[in-house]
């Protein structure tokens, strides 16, 4: 009787437990596959990442596609906003008060800009009679720190919308020729302007927030494009918003490629004996180097993966190559330090005479 | 009597509590014109865009040509604020009022710039767009004048030069082809109705949180 309750009891806890994990609502941290402690920045990299590779138009085969974007987007909504995610974590998806304000397509656009997601394909291939707006490019400039780790900048874009007025304007205004009879046999061939009628618009200025990321890695010149967050055309599509990263010089590390270089001065002395430094490094971690042989000035020593994260594969990292030079006693030595010298170090004297330019 | 006194003096600080904690937040980023934005200027006298083009004066310098425009959507208006040459200005920072900037034109590169030359209308001090790939001299330097600490996005500002003391100014003479209707720009050594400036559309950069630092245990 006893092991028959037990099994009761372990089946209805079981029922429960499933019933429970049912109605608990999602996992976001799971959809966008960070930990419980991720911060904002995290998130919205999971976030950047996920949504290029789970947007619907991408892909067309999988019937749950729609279902798993919406997924993301709810997963975003909850975890980058502090209050929503407090509420989140302590009472589950059902604890959030409101539903969902803006649609996915508003977080989504605030990534990649509006206008229909182009995966891959050009925009010029569209109606090439669609007049377009200008474009607009920002040089952006970024810090070596912010390559190595990676960062978002939140932007405010401020620009004009078409809204509805009353009464008509002309547009689509183009040059036509129009051919008119002055008398019997007699035509005349004039250039006059011809415009449709068209419902009016007005322009007014709208702002949104743009989140642009710093992926790490990223190369000078690189650009990050919002599609239509560029300038209005009135009778066609706006143009695009392209930041142009600018990685700005380092004082301490210097960029090429994936490796990265410094230079250490180090005394005669710790040349001699030798020595041991830690060198601080772009996020904070320290470097540490020990060195009990002689240094000679312009040696190098190689640190694999102490560079920068490569772009396309950011867990290979490049080198730190670190040039040392050797700074010499500033004051002039007496007599007594030079004979310590002299029988200390026993190298005898070498005054070898050759040409060092070689023609450079 | 105790009782409520005490009550009294807790209502109090509560109420001093919720005050001071609505001032709080007030001072957003959102609302600042920041460094490393880009900006269209509307001059507020005449409602034109601060402009530029690659056309050059014909007279003056031969410099190339800044003009205020009245069409709203054109990406030859855009400028990007950036600092004093040699001393950048932090990705994002609000700009303070009386701070020194460049003023750069984004298409072209060239910085808002001034001079001793005569505008070819109405003979104030010329005003053109200089230097490449946003180097240029020491006469692309302008103080921005507002009240306030920071420059805000919808506040109406004045430009001083930094060198020849002019403001920024439009006094309404239009150039004939092939710039028909824009408007001619130049420096006026007076403030006047004629020097106010406000931001208008752009592309408003926040500032950013450094990246992590963690230090290896």
């Amino acid at each position: 009787m006893a092991t028959k309750g037990m099994t009761l009891c372990n089946v209805c806890c079981l029922l429960l437990y499933v019933i429970a994990a049912v109605l608990a609502g999602r996992d976001f941290y799971q959809i966008l596959g960070v930990s419980k402690s991720a911060s904002i920045r995290d998130i919205k990299k999971a976030y950047r990442k996920l949504a290029l590779q789970l947007h619907p138009d991408r892909n067309p085969d999988d019937p749950k596609a729609q279902d798993k974007f919406a997924d993301l987007g709810a997963a975003y909504e909850v975890l980058s906003d502090e209050e929503k995610r407090k509420q989140y974590d302590t009472y589950g998806e059902d604890g959030l008060k409101e539903g969902h304000h803006g649609s996915h397509n508003d977080i989504f656009s605030s990534f990649f800009g509006d206008f229909g997601f182009m995966f891959g394909g050009n925009r010029q291939q569209q109606d090439r009679n669609i007049p377009r707006g200008n474009d607009i490019t920002l040089d952006l400039e970024v810090t070596l720190e912010e390559v190595y780790s990676g960062n978002f900048v939140e932007v405010v874009r401020v620009k004009p919308v078409a809204k509805e007025a009353p009464g008509k304007r002309k547009c689509n205004c183009r040059q036509e020729m129009r051919t008119t009879q002055l008398g019997p046999g007699r035509f005349q061939m004039t250039q006059e302007m011809v415009c449709d009628e068209c419902p009016n618009v007005k322009l007014v200025n709208e702002e949104r927030t743009l989140e642009v990321e710093i992926e790490q890695g990223v190369r000078d010149e690189m650009e990050y494009p919002f599609i239509g967050e560029g300038e209005p055309h009135i009778d066609g599509e706006p143009g695009d918003l392209r930041f142009r990263i600018k990685v700005l010089k380092h004082p301490l590390f210097e960029r090429r490629g994936d490796d990265l270089y410094t230079n250490v001065t180090i005394s005669l002395v710790e040349a001699l004996i030798g020595f041991e430094m830690d060198i601080t490094h772009l996020d904070g971690h320290k470097v540490h180097i020990v060195r009990d042989k002689i240094t000679k000035p312009g040696a190098r020593m190689w640190k694999k993966g102490e560079g920068l994260p490569n772009f396309d594969n950011i867990n290979i990292r490049g080198s730190l190559i670190i040039t040392f030079d050797v700074e010499f006693p500033q004051t002039q030595l007496d007599e007594q330090q030079k004979e310590g010298i002299q029988s200390l170090l026993k190298q005898s004297s070498v005054q070898k005479i050759y040409n060092g330019l070689q023609g450079y | 009597m105790e009782i409520i006194h005490a009550v009294h003096v807790f209502v109090k600080s509560l109420l001093f509590l919720l005050l001071w904690s609505n001032c709080e937040g007030r001072e957003s980023e959102h609302n600042h014109v920041t460094c490393g934005s880009l900006v269209k200027l509307l001059n507020t006298r005449h409602n034109v865009r601060l402009h530029s083009h690659d056309v050059k004066y014909g007279s003056g310098s031969g410099q190339q040509s800044v003009t205020g425009v009245e069409n709203a959507d054109d990406a030859n208006s855009y400028w990007q604020i950036r600092g004093k040459p040699n001393r950048p200005c932090q990705r994002g920072a609000a700009i303070k009022c009386g701070q020194a900037i460049r003023i750069t034109h984004m298409k072209t590169g060239r910085n808002l710039h001034t001079h001793h030359f005569s505008s070819p209308l109405s003979n104030n001090q010329e005003v053109s767009a200089f230097g490449e790939n946003g180097e240029g001299d020491d006469l692309d330097v302008w103080t921005v004048q507002c009240e306030g600490i920071h420059w805000e996005r919808d506040e109406d500002v004045r430009f001083k030069h930094v060198g020849t003391d002019v403001f920024l100014s439009i006094t309404g003479e239009q150039y004939g082809h092939p710039i028909r209707s824009q408007r001619e720009v130049h420096g006026m050594s007076t403030p006047n109705q004629h020097n106010w400036w406000r931001s208008m559309e752009g592309v408003f950069l926040q500032p950013s949180q450094v990246p992590l630092r963690h230090d290896e245990l």
